[in-house]
């Protein structure tokens, strides 16, 4: 009797009788358990001993199979997650398409952004500048009348030229 | 009784599912557990039984056995399922059945020499209340210590001595 046998039941008694009625108590304790020991109870025969071993194992290995499916349920969305990603990626692959990167397109004409000529670029814009103004005081004779009667044909040239010049601008 | 080096050894080999481990946890618990299941329902069909019953479970259970005393636990889930086996309508019947029975062949059953003896230790516990019979057997069987007793039953340590003080001096009275 392991355990208890290291336990002072005598200070345990003591704690809540005398020490006479200790010592009386466990004089009791003793005679009853000699009682006990006297009159065992019948042991369990071999056939019931292999019984629960048989029954032992099956449960092993039923715990086994369930731990198994338990683990493959809850490995199935983790791998269908990689297979749909692989089979995406394979068809990336296959039709040579990476990401796709936005690209902005330029609202002003491509070639005036890409001229490194600071000084040509200038003197075309004084040009472009003075031909303008020569223009709109045209334009304002022709407004006021004093074109000698063919206003509006002029009138019409003139927005050509306007629509010319502000074209070559834009494009360079 | 195994020394606690090897009953560690024993118990690791359970929780990695060792049939052969288990089975030496049967060889060194059988016994113990056996008579206490068979002093507290005094039929051995039943304690076989409820013998089967806690090995089964054992082996669902111990990834659960995180140290300590294995005899105190161990007896914990046996006490948990003689507790079950009462609050069970029909097995409850049938203990009541059981009972009936062995009162009636009481007078039979003394005149066997070997299980006369027997017979009279479990005729006098079942003259015990309920209550006392358990923690005489759990304390008997189990081997524990009162402190481990007293946890199992959850009482204080006071009260667990002086219901087995009580007991066990009514039983030595009723077996003369």
């Amino acid at each position: 009797m392991n355990a208890r046998n290291e336990e002072n039941l005598k200070a345990l008694f003591e704690r809540f009788v005398s020490t006479e009625e200790a010592e009386s108590n466990i004089e009791d304790f003793i005679k009853a358990e000699r009682i006990l020991e006297e009159y065992p109870a019948p042991e369990p025969n071999e056939e019931l001993i292999t019984a629960i071993n048989s029954k032992i194992e099956e449960a092993i290995r039923l715990r086994k199979e369930h731990t198994f499916r338990r683990f493959a349920y809850k490995l199935a969305p983790v791998a269908a997650v990689f297979v749909v990603l692989a089979v995406v990626s394979v068809r990336m692959l296959k039709e040579g398409s990476g990401p796709v990167d936005l690209v902005r397109g330029p609202m002003i004409a491509r070639d005036v952004w890409d001229s490194d000529n600071v000084a040509a670029d200038d003197r075309n814009l004084a040009v472009f500048t003075t031909e303008l103004d020569e223009l709109e005081v045209e334009f304002a004779t022709l407004e006021s009348g004093d074109d000698g009667g063919n206003g509006r044909s002029a009138v019409t040239e003139l927005e050509m030229d306007f629509a010319e010049i502000n074209t070559d601008i834009w494009e360079g | 009784m195994a020394k606690s080096d090897d009953l560690a050894q024993i118990i690791d080999g359970c929780k990695a599912g060792s049939a052969e481990d288990f089975s030496q946890l049967v060889d060194i618990y059988t016994s113990r557990v056996h008579g206490y299941f068979y002093r507290l329902t005094g039929n051995s069909e039943l304690s076989e039984e409820l013998l089967s019953e806690l090995f089964f479970k054992l082996v669902g259970k111990i990834g659960s056995y995180k140290g300590g005393s294995f005899d105190s636990w161990l007896f914990k889930i046996a006490t948990n399922i003689f507790h079950d086996y009462l609050r069970s309508k029909q097995r409850r019947k049938k203990l009541l059945e059981v009972k009936k029975r062995q009162l009636e062949s009481k007078i039979t059953e003394a005149k066997r020499s070997e299980s006369a003896r027997i017979d009279k230790l479990q005729i006098q516990i079942g003259k015990l209340n309920d209550d006392t019979r358990e923690l005489i057997m759990l304390r008997f069987y189990s081997q524990l210590s009162l402190k481990e007793v007293a946890k199992i039953r959850r009482e204080p340590i006071g009260t667990t001595l002086s219901k087995l003080h009580r007991g066990l001096k009514r039983l030595r009275e009723l077996m003369g």
